[in-house]
């Protein structure tokens, strides 16, 4: 159980350095953009998460990611349950049903089935040894994460749902999937989309879609958001209007802006040089993320890491863009940035697998 | 541990440093349009922050009150309050549209029209002035609700003597459209209250000052947290008028209810001491903008309440005009004082019969009898004597038929015909026997009151044409009056002329009815037919075909302290309907100035 000297030679430093970076930067931005409303004192309320994430990273380090992948099945199992538990007697939550409460701490379990969702791919596309696969190959993964997308979808919560499907496809090109495959899978999707858009999606979704397209059109519903966001952002110039000195974000015209837009706060405050910094540390991250699949020993190790990069790496690009106002408004928290104790835990459990992954390439 | 082969990871790898480029990729594209967002186009949203974060509230300078010539008040302001609309800062603007207009009983169309009228984005548009203090609290208790109104405290305009002296006060209202395109009122907005009328419009700019404003930081809510940036307003300095306030109530009251108008002036200087002008209205009724129901019934009233009739009023002079022959008539040598003709009630001329207004006739009569008794056989021969060119010439010198170039707009000119104007605008020529009708004031002349006031003043003051104007001038004052023109009448003119005046009122003549015991009053009577009107209002109220009672007067004889004009309308004879009208007037005011104080105390003593 222990970790050996050895591993903790090749325990990767630099991510980790990066994390607490970004980490400490995530609790100023919140400390500024919550001073002086109810919300004030969260900043120390993420920091103490973020001390019990690294705890559980860790932990999680200790145990080596093929033992856990090999229980992948079960974890899966057990993120099912728990989204379908959930869905059925969560607390309704500003009309959602993402979250339940177990001995006053909030559980999340969509970002729970992220984790579970990764060790699976790596498990079973590990298992499929062939160089080349076709659709059929995927049936059964792409089912699986499929309906764990549709249980997160359900809560509704199409952000995070919608994080599974560069994981799928990350691990099944990886895997060897064809170009003609992606192609179909593509189409596939597509018709699925514009299906779910007649049928699926809510009127408040389609809205947003639309006011994304036209932001005039609602200019204080999420359109306002955008509009703010991107007032906040441009505003924020080449080196920032100064720490707790935003004026978008201090005079409440940001929404959300601890959580979802944290990052249109560090932009007004910092700058496009904050920009710059805080997106070379994410880019620091993924880059070696990507290296430790590269360089895995296995094709566990390679998926794994793939996965949890691809989740990654599309919930950065997503909210970032989102923030700049390139694509429409969801509720899709900024990894290891948000305020959201749910999504800090699984960042980290996320980059905790990573590290896993990398210290372990030359054992055997 | 079970003993493993490394695998072959070869196109894992392959594909992962593919991963690793579109990541990278991807951040750097972001990376670039944030460059974009916040370097290249930071300008642009460093401006709409602050728009956002600011708000412009303007700080409303009060108009400059207006005082009688001894510092009483005649127009003031008062607070009151407007509600402005931000639309840039509205969370839902249907639903604040909605709301507001429940709240102040609006329709939301009125509302509506008003922000689609608005001159900029983020400048707050007045949607109503003069909210009650319910509708102000009613505001307030939902000012979370709506973050995007503010209610402004706006001074209003107030009249304490309703419509005493409002069609020389004038009146306020909304700038037009028509009004916002000219250079003059291009920095005000719609809502803005501008003089539409009487000294309000002409001294509108002066009046004005200039507004102020607060620039404060606002939060998300509209709650104020800061100010950022004060500019005070700069009131609009007061303005001191000519008007006497107590001559001008005496004014209305001698009326007594009747339709018509009087106005007073200084006859050395031209001050106007009163103007009144019959029925009126109360420029109260405007302050808040026009009440569309009030306006159409003051705009279609057949009384034309809102019409100035001493500078809009054009009537013929009748009687009047008679000043103006004789004055010509000595002056052209035509006659001399003793000159006589016989009156037999009637004379032909040019093949017409022409009417005297005593049909036995007034016998022998000189100038002196002539205007004693108001004889127009004596000014027919004297007319014809003079001929049009000399008697129009001398009744333009005389200030007729031309504005006066008073200080209030729209003003009339009224008309004195010639035959070079007949034929310019009737292509006919002048006809002989038209003189004859001429001379007594009749056929095509018209004039104003208050062309009228300033040949009474001309003939009190010995001969100089005064400009007439309601604005004192003075320090602190708009500068600049012309000088008065001296016409340098004959002084045997002048003498003959008031010694008729004098005896049309105190030797038994036409206005024996506005003689006052000690008091030198001169005046002059006339009426002015109706003809047209009377044929336009066939079977109506027979009051209507009366013509119009003239009585212009001037007091003392000497050193005169006051010309006067009277016109009541349909009133009949000037000596029966005007003369009383003037001789409350004329008693009003030289009594009281004939007293040692003006102290209220004093007054038990008249």
């Amino acid at each position: 159980m222990a970790i050996d000297r050895r591993l903790l030679l090749n325990l990767d430093w630099v991510t980790l350095a990066a994390t607490l970076l970004l980490a400490a930067i995530s609790v100023a931005t919140i400390a500024s953009a919550t001073q002086g409303t109810r919300f004030g004192g969260l900043y120390l309320k993420q920091a103490g998460i973020f001390g019990a994430g690294l705890l559980v990273l860790v932990l999680v380090l200790s145990l080596d990611y093929r033992r856990l992948a090999d229980r992948a099945p079960l974890l899966y199992l057990g993120a099912v349950v728990l989204l379908l538990y959930v869905l059925l007697f969560g607390p309704r939550v500003a009309g959602t049903k993402r979250w339940f409460f177990v001995a006053g701490v909030q559980v999340q379990p969509s970002e729970l089935a992220k984790l579970a969702a990764a060790l699976l791919l790596a498990k079973v596309f590990a298992e499929v040894r062939r160089d080349s696969l076709g659709l059929r190959d995927i049936l059964l993964p792409g089912a699986a994460i499929g309906a764990l997308a549709l249980l997160i979808a359900a809560a509704p919560d199409l952000g995070t749902a919608f994080c599974l499907v560069p994981m799928f496809l990350s691990v099944a090109l990886l895997a060897g999937l064809r170009a003609r495959a992606i192609l179909t899978l593509v189409l596939a999707l597509a018709v699925v989309g514009g299906l779910g858009w007649r049928y699926a999606l809510k009127d408040y979704q389609k809205e947003r879609i639309y006011t994304f397209l036209d932001p005039q059109r609602d200019p204080r519903g999420t359109g306002y958001q955008k509009i703010q966001s991107q007032i906040a952002v441009g505003s924020g110039g080449l080196l920032g209007k100064g720490y707790r000195r935003g004026t978008q974000s201090q005079l409440g015209y940001l929404p959300a802006r601890h959580t979802d837009f944290v990052f249109s706060v560090l932009a007004e405050e910092f700058g496009f040089l904050g920009v710059t910094v805080v997106l070379s540390l994410y880019l620091l991250i993924f880059w070696r993320g990507l290296e430790t699949a590269a360089q895995a020993r296995d094709r566990v190790g390679a998926f794994l890491a793939t996965a949890l990069v691809a989740v990654l790496a599309f919930q950065v690009v997503y909210n970032v863009a989102m923030v700049a106002g390139l694509v429409p408004v969801k509720g899709l928290p900024l990894p290891l940035m948000s305020y959201g104790g749910a999504s800090l835990i699984s960042s980290l459990l996320a980059i905790g697998l990573i590290l896993n992954v990398r210290m372990r390439r030359f054992a055997n | 541990m079970t003993v493993r082969i490394y695998e072959d990871l070869r196109q894992v790898q392959a594909r992962v440093l593919l991963g690793q480029y579109l990541v990278l990729a991807l951040l750097s594209l972001l990376a670039a349009h944030f460059w974009h967002l916040q370097v290249v186009r930071g300008r642009e949203f460093r401006e709409k922050a602050e728009n956002n974060r600011t708000r412009l509230l303007p700080l409303a300078a009060p108009r400059g009150p207006l005082l009688d010539r001894e510092g009483r008040l005649l127009v003031e302001n008062q607070a009151s309050f407007s509600v402005a609309l931000t639309p840039e800062h509205s969370e839902d603007l249907d639903r604040s549209v909605r709301l507001l207009a429940r709240l102040l009983r609006m329709s939301e169309g009125q509302i509506r029209e008003r922000l689609a009228r608005r001159s900029g984005p983020y400048r707050p548009v007045i949607v109503k002035s003069g909210i009650s203090l319910a509708e102000v609290a009613a505001l307030e208790a939902r000012k979370l609700e709506l973050p995007e109104v503010d209610v402004e405290i706006v001074p209003r305009r107030a009249y304490p003597l309703a419509s005493a002296a409002a069609h020389s006060l004038g009146r306020v209202g909304e700038v037009s459209e028509i009004q916002l395109q000219q250079p003059a009122f291009a920095h005000l907005q719609p809502g803005d209250l501008v003089g539409q009328a009487g000294l309000e419009a002409q001294y509108n700019q002066r009046l004005m000052g200039r507004d102020g404003f607060r620039k404060v930081v606002v939060n998300s809510r509209g709650v104020e947290v800061a100010e950022a940036e004060r500019q005070e307003p700069r009131d609009g300095p007061s303005l001191t008028l000519t008007l006497d306030g107590h001559l001008q109530a005496a004014m209305e009251q001698a009326f007594g209810g009747r339709a018509g108008s009087a106005v007073a002036l200084d006859p050395q200087t031209g001050e106007i001491l009163g103007m009144v002008s019959l029925p009126s209205f109360d420029p109260n009724g405007f302050t808040n903008g026009i009440d569309p129901a009030l306006w159409s019934r003051l705009t279609s009233d057949p009384e034309t309440p809102l019409m100035n009739r001493v500078i809009q009023g054009q009537y013929a002079p009748g009687s009047l005009f008679k000043v103006v022959a004789s004055v010509a008539a000595l002056e052209e040598g035509v006659i001399t004082p003793a000159t006589t003709f016989f009156c037999g009630g009637q004379i032909t001329l040019y093949g017409t019969v022409f009417h005297c207004n005593r049909p036995e006739g007034h016998g022998l009569v000189d100038l002196h009898r002539a205007l004693q008794m108001s004889c127009n056989v004596y000014f027919y021969q004297a007319g014809v004597r003079l001929e049009i060119e000399r008697l129009s010439r001398w009744a333009k010198r005389l200030g007729l038929g031309l504005p006066t170039g008073v200080d209030l707009p729209h003003e009339a000119g009224g008309l004195m015909p010639s035959p070079e104007w007949k034929l310019r605008t009737q292509k006919t020529p002048w006809y002989a026997g038209e003189t004859v009708s001429v001379a007594i004031g009749q056929g095509q002349v018209m004039v104003t009151p208050l062309q009228m006031a300033r040949l009474t003043a001309l003939v009190a003051n010995g001969g100089r044409l005064v400009q007439p104007h309601l604005v004192r001038p003075g320090p602190g004052q708009p500068a600049g009056l012309p000088d008065p023109v001296d016409l340098h009448l004959k002084p045997e003119t002048l003498a003959a002329v008031r010694a008729g005046l004098w005896a049309v009122v105190n030797e038994g003549g036409t206005g024996w009815r506005a003689r006052i015991e000690g008091l030198d009053v001169c005046g002059k009577t006339g009426s002015a037919q109706v003809v047209a009107r009377a044929r336009l209002q066939k079977g109506g109220a027979p009051t209507s075909i009366l013509p119009h009672a003239w009585f212009l007067s001037f007091a003392p004889r000497e050193q005169a302290r006051i010309a006067l004009v009277v016109l009541v309308e349909h009133g009949g004879s000037g000596g029966e309907a005007a003369a009383p009208v003037a001789r409350q007037i004329l008693q009003a005011y030289l009594r009281r100035d004939a007293g040692p104080s003006l102290a209220p105390a004093s007054r038990g003593a008249d």
